[in-house]
C-alpha cells in the first residue's frame, strides 16, 4: 500500500463500533496497519468485532452520551498505547420505520418527544462529546471523520417504506430524527474543521448511501432503481473512504463531506 | 422600502429584457411582468415572437411592448441589438430565459445521446445557454449598472443542479442532451460571478431554476403530450406527485425581479415540487 494511506501503528477510536458499519470501519483501520479500539453500549457485540477484526484491535463499553464513560475510555487508551491519533465518530441511532414502537409511532404527528430527544443525545450530541474527550488528545496530523448519510443531503422518500393495505395516516415513516442529527453532523463537521484547524487537526465527514443488510426484497427493488448504479452499497465499500479519511492521504482535505451514495444524490 | 406586499413585489413601470420572449416558459414570464405594469423587450429568434407580441400590444398597449427580433446565433447581430437596447434604454430586468430545445441542441434525437452528441449539438447548447446570456450580462448589465440597480434572472434548470435520470426516457422518443445539463450548471457558475464581481455596482444576479415543467400547451419541438408516460415519470419523482404549470413561476419572477429581493444576490432559487430533495 502507498505510504500515505497507511495507518501503521495508529491508534484510531472507532464508536458504535459493534454496528454494522462500525465493524467495516475498524476492519479498514486494522488493513491499513492501524489499531482499532472498538467503543460501543454493546460490550459483548464489541468485544466479538474486535476478536474478529484482530490486530490487536479491543473493546471498551461506552456511551457516547455519558461523558464519564468516554473519559474512562481516554484514559485507559492513554495507559495502554500512550496515544490517540484518530476518531471515528460512527455511532449513531438508525431509527427504522417500526423503531418506535407501533409503525406509525414514527409518524411526525404520534413521534414520542423522547425518542427524538434520544436520536439528538445519541447521533450529535454523542458526536460532540466523544470529539471533545477523544480530540482534545488527539496530536497534530490527526483527524476526526463524522459518519454522516446520504439523508444529510436528500429527505427520505417515504414513499419506500409505505406497507401494503396500511391507511394513509398510519402508514410507518422514515422518523425525522435521523435526517436532522445527520445534516447537523455536516455542519459540526465543517464547525470543528476550523476549530481545530490551528492544531492541525483535520475533520471531515463520510456520507455513505444505504447498505445491503437483508431488507426485503420488496423495497431494495424500489430504493435501487433510485440509485445510478442500480445496487445497495456492499458493507465493505466504505473501508477505502476511512482509509484515505483517517490518512496523511488527505492531509490537504478538512472540512469536507465525502459522499458515497452509488449517484442517489446527483440525478 | 413599503412592506406591503403590492408595493414591495412592484414591477410596475420598470423595463425587463427577456430572451427567449415567446417559447413555453418565456411567454408566461413577459406575460407575468406586463400583467404587473412593466414594460417588456421581448428578444427572441422565432417568428412565433411576432404573433406573441401582437397579442401583448393589443393587451397591454404599445408602450408596453418593444420587440426584437435577432437570431442570437449570429453574434453579431445579437450584439448589435443588444447595444442598441443599451443605449437606447433604461433596463432594470434582465431575464436570460432563452435556449434552444430543438433537433439540433440534441433534444429527442440520437444526436442528443452522450454518445451521439454532435459538436454543433455542443455548442447549440453551451452557446445558448452560457453565451446569450454572458452577452446581454455584458452588453445590457454593463452598460445598465452605471445608472443604478440591475436585477438579473438567469433561467437555469434543475438538470444543471442534478443530472437526469435515464429511467425517465427510457423507451420513449424524448432525450435530453449531456449540453443541456453542462450549460446549465455553466450558467450556474455565471450567475455567482456575475453576483460577485458586480454586487458593489447594485447589480443582483441570481438564478431560476425550474424543476419539471414539460410544455404540454403547444406544438414546440419541446412539446409532450399530457399523457405521455414521461409526464407521469415526472409526476412521480417529485415530492409533490405533479408537474409544475408556469404560472408557478410567476411568484418568483416577481420576488427576483423586484425590491422584494434586494439583499439577496447569487443565489439559485429551485422551484422543483421537490425534485431535488429526494
Amino acid at each position: 500500500m502507498n505510504e500515505r494511506f497507511s495507518l501503521e501503528g495508529r491508534v484510531v477510536a472507532v464508536t458504535g463500533g459493534a454496528g454494522l458499519l462500525g465493524r467495516e470501519h475498524a476492519l479498514a483501520v486494522a488493513e491499513a496497519g492501524g489499531i482499532p479500539v472498538i467503543l460501543d453500549v454493546d460490550l459483548v457485540g464489541a468485544e466479538e468485532c474486535a476478536a474478529a477484526v484482530g490486530s490487536g484491535s479491543w473493546a471498551m463499553f461506552a456511551d457516547v452520551t455519558d461523558e464519564e464513560t468516554l473519559r474512562e475510555v481516554m484514559a485507559t487508551i492513554l495507559l495502554r498505547h500512550g496515544r490517540l491519533d484518530a476518531l471515528i465518530n460512527n455511532a449513531c441511532r438508525n431509527p427504522k420505520v417500526n423503531s418506535y414502537g407501533s409503525g406509525h409511532a414514527t409518524r411526525l404527528e404520534e413521534m414520542p418527544i423522547s425518542e427524538w430527544q434520544r436520536d439528538l443525545d445519541v447521533g450529535l450530541t454523542g458526536v460532540l462529546m466523544a470529539s471533545r474527550v477523544f480530540g482534545s488528545e488527539i496530536p497534530p496530523g490527526g483527524s476526526i471523520v463524522n459518519i454522516a448519510s446520504d439523508l444529510a443531503l436528500i429527505s427520505p422518500d417515504q414513499r419506500l417504506y409505505r406497507i401494503r393495505g396500511v391507511p394513509e395516516g398510519e402508514q410507518p415513516v422514515k422518523p425525522v430524527g435521523y435526517s436532522v442529527v445527520k445534516t447537523g453532523v455536516v455542519g459540526m463537521t465543517r464547525w470543528l474543521a476550523t476549530y481545530w484547524a490551528d492544531r492541525g487537526i483535520r475533520v471531515n465527514c463520510l456520507s455513505p448511501g444505504g447498505v445491503q443488510d437483508g431488507q426485503p426484497a420488496e423495497f431494495v427493488a424500489q430504493l435501487v432503481e433510485r440509485i445510478p448504479l442500480g445496487r445497495m452499497a456492499r458493507p465493505d465499500e466504505y473501508r477505502g473512504a476511512i482509509v484515505f479519511l483517517c490518512s496523511d492521504a488527505s492531509s490537504y482535505m478538512t472540512g469536507q463531506n465525502l459522499v458515497i451514495d452509488g449517484g442517489r444524490t446527483i440525478w | 422600502m413599503s412592506l406591503r406586499a403590492q408595493d414591495l413585489f412592484s414591477v410596475r413601470g420598470r423595463t425587463a429584457l427577456v430572451t427567449g420572449a415567446s417559447g413555453f416558459i418565456g411567454r408566461r414570464l413577459c406575460q407575468t411582468l406586463l400583467e404587473n405594469d412593466a414594460r417588456v423587450i421581448a428578444v427572441g429568434r422565432s417568428d412565433r415572437l411576432l404573433q406573441a407580441t401582437a397579442a401583448w400590444t393589443e393587451t397591454y398597449g404599445a408602450e408596453a411592448v418593444l420587440t426584437r427580433q435577432v437570431d442570437m446565433y449570429d453574434v453579431e447581430a445579437f450584439t448589435a441589438t443588444l447595444t442598441e437596447l443599451a443605449a437606447s434604454e433604461r433596463i432594470e430586468v434582465i431575464v436570460n430565459n432563452a435556449h434552444d430545445m430543438g433537433p439540433e441542441a440534441g433534444f429527442n434525437v440520437q444526436a442528443g445521446t452522450l454518445e451521439g452528441a454532435t459538436v454543433d449539438s455542443w455548442m447549440r447548447n453551451l452557446t445558448g445557454g452560457i453565451l446569450w446570456a454572458a452577452l446581454t450580462t455584458q452588453y445590457v448589465g454593463g452598460a445598465m449598472r452605471k445608472h443604478g440597480s440591475v436585477s438579473i434572472i438567469n433561467v437555469a434548470s434543475m438538470y444543471g443542479l442534478v443530472a437526469p435520470n435515464p429511467q425517465l426516457y427510457e423507451g420513449g422518443e424524448f432525450i435530453n442532451p449531456p449540453g443541456y445539463s453542462a450549460a446549465k450548471a455553466g450558467l450556474l457558475a455565471l450567475t455567482r460571478y456575475t453576483a460577485s464581481f458586480w454586487g458593489l455596482s447594485g447589480v443582483r444576479a441570481n438564478a431560476l431554476v425550474p424543476g419539471p415543467f414539460p410544455n404540454t400547451e403547444d406544438s414546440a419541438p419541446n412539446s409532450v403530450l399530457k399523457d405521455d408516460r414521461l409526464v407521469a415519470r415526472l409526476c412521480e419523482r417529485t415530492a409533490l406527485g405533479r408537474v409544475g404549470h408556469p404560472d408557478e413561476l410567476a411568484g418568483a419572477l416577481l420576488f427576483l425581479a423586484s425590491d422584494a429581493s434586494s439583499f439577496m444576490t447569487g443565489h439559485s432559487l429551485v422551484i422543483d415540487g421537490g425534485w431535488t430533495i429526494t
